[in-house]
This record gives structure tokens, sequence and C-alpha cells, in this order.
């Protein structure tokens, strides 16, 4: 690679890995395994589980690599709706087993004090537990709108729904999420001042 | 009102904590990441340059055969065995004879006119 690696595109970059580059394939990973895992851990909230589909999708871009047509679909978009599917399936898996993932969220951890809960991790963790509650579809859609912050369009591409199905997925996971931490305010340290 | 819109702003805070503080991959991911992008770069086929762009068949025929200097040969050759066939030199034989077929003035007996007269009287 003659030109340094920020310059160069996720899209040039699967290419070079495609024919063989080995540095490509070290600086995709790191740009886009972050945002994958990222993404993976809110809708998942399993690290576990995170880790899986992270591992995975990444493989899926690997052996597509060959395949991939530059300029067609942006690399990151392609992984994010591949990410979002194996979350489904592995969701649906555990349903089949009886586990509801959806209604366990992570519990906070209970070796916080009182007044870590007051600190932002408390609030992070409050904030997971509440988007674990959320239907599967309108976390994907909340995650990547306000933690991942894509575009509806992008997101919609992702999702394989319309833009306006989108809006109305977030609009709704957002105030679900405002009402399930208005219950845990006071627990949080937010004053009503 | 106020609280739906407080309580939304301050979901707006949380998701930009939550933006400020994404979740760290571990390196055991990263490497067995990197690992698995090793192994499916190594069952690639060789860098691509035997990926000619696909030819349509009459022109793997002409490769198949010398190319466009052959067909000349080849469309020369045809063209004079036609000719020869049509209209052979005198010092070459008669294709019709050799294939068997004779001259229908020499082909006929010299009595066969006779043998028709006398056919056709034993019919009446």
């Amino acid at each position: 690679m003659s030109a340094t690696a920020e310059e160069v595109s996720d899209d040039a970059l699967l290419v070079l890995y495609a024919n063989g580059d080995g540095r490509a394939a070290a600086e995709l990973t790191a740009r886009l395994s972050p945002r994958v895992f990222g993404v993976a851990m809110r809708v998942m909230g399993i690290r576990a589980e995170a880790e899986d589909v992270t591992q995975e999708a990444m493989l899926r871009l690997w052996k597509m690599a060959p395949e991939w047509r530059p300029g067609e679909a942006q690399v990151f978009t392609w992984l994010y709706r591949v990410a979002m599917n194996l979350c489904i399936d592995r969701k649906r898996r555990a349903r089949g087993g009886h586990v509801d993932l959806d209604a366990v969220p992570e519990p906070p951890d209970p070796a916080r004090s009182a007044a870590e809960a007051l600190q932002e991790g408390a609030r992070l963790d409050a904030l997971q537990a509440a988007l674990m509650q959320l239907p599967e579809r309108q976390r994907q859609a909340v995650v990547l709108r306000h933690l991942e912050e894509l575009s509806n369009p992008e997101i919609a591409g992702i999702m394989d729904i319309s833009v306006e199905a989108v809006e109305s997925l977030t609009a709704r996971g957002k105030r679900a999420l405002a009402a399930a931490l208005a219950g845990r305010r006071e627990e949080l340290g937010y004053s009503d001042g | 009102m106020a609280d739906t819109d407080k309580a939304l702003q301050e979901l707006d805070d949380l998701f930009a904590a939550a933006r400020r503080e994404p979740p760290a991959v571990p390196h055991h991911l990263n490497a067995a990441i990197l690992a698995d992008a090793a192994r499916a770069q190594a069952g690639f086929p060789a860098a691509a340059p035997a990926r000619a762009a696909r030819q349509p068949l009459w022109r793997q025929l002409i490769e198949a055969i010398g190319g466009w200097p052959a067909i000349g040969g080849f469309a020369a050759a045809s063209a004079a065995g036609l000719w020869i066939g049509m209209a052979p030199p005198s010092f070459v034989p008669d294709p019709l004879a050799l294939a068997g077929y004779e001259d229908s003035s020499t082909a006929l007996p010299d009595d066969s006119y006779d043998m028709a007269v006398m056919l056709s009287g034993d019919l009446q």
C-alpha cells in the first residue's frame, strides 16, 4: 500500500485483501471490528454473544471479499446488515431454547455502591438494561441511530425497511427508553431541578 | 410535557455518554478475527491474473484453429475446392465419374429402345 492506511477506503482495502495483501486485513479489522462489536454488544447485551457475532460477521466479510464489487455498497453498511441478521438469528435460536434474552436484561452490577450508582457507568448500565427491554427491531433501530449515529436511509438499508419505518421505530424506542429510565431517575442521580 | 422533554433530553445526554465509551474489543477477539482473515485469504485463487475476460464461443473456436490467418487460408481452400468441383480443369478426372455416376448417353445399352418396344407389345 503506497498511500497511508487512513487514505485508503474500506472498499479499496477489501480489494487489496482479496488480492493477498495481509496488511489490509489488519487495517480493516482495526476499523470495522470496534463498530461491529459495539453494535452487537448493545443489541445482544451479552459480551460472549457479541464476540461470536462480531467474529462471524467479519469471517463472512473475509469470505465474500473476492466477490466484492467496489462502489456498489459501503463495506460497513454491509457488515452491519450481516451483524444485525446474526443477532436476530441468535435471539431466535435462544427463544427456541425457551430463554427469551430480551426479557433478561443484564442485571446492574450488585457490587456498585449507592455512591457509584450516581456515576456515569451506572447510568450506562441502566441504559443498556432499558435497551434490552425494547422489542428487537426497535432496539436495533435505536442503537444504529443514536449510538452508531447512522442516517435513517442507511438504517433502512441495513434493516431492509422503509425510512418511515425507521423513523417510527426510533421514535417509539426512544419514548419507551425515556419511560423506562424515568422510574430510575433518583437511583441514577438525576435531580428534579 | 416538560417532564417528557426533560426525560428525552436526559436520554440524549445518556446516548452521548454511551458514544464516548464504546465497548472495547477484547484483544483475543481481534486475534481470532485476524486468524480467520489469514485462513480465508490462503484459500483464495492466486491473485487474479488468470481472470481473463470470458470470450464468446466463436472467438474461442477461431483461436483454437490458429486465429484470423488460419481463417483466411481456410476460406481460400474452401473456395478453390468448390470451384474445382463445379468446373474441373481438363487434367482433373470428372468427380461425377469417380463417384460412380455416368452420363446417360453412355449408360443406356444400344438395344434399350428395342427392348422397350418389345415389352410394350407384350402388354397390349
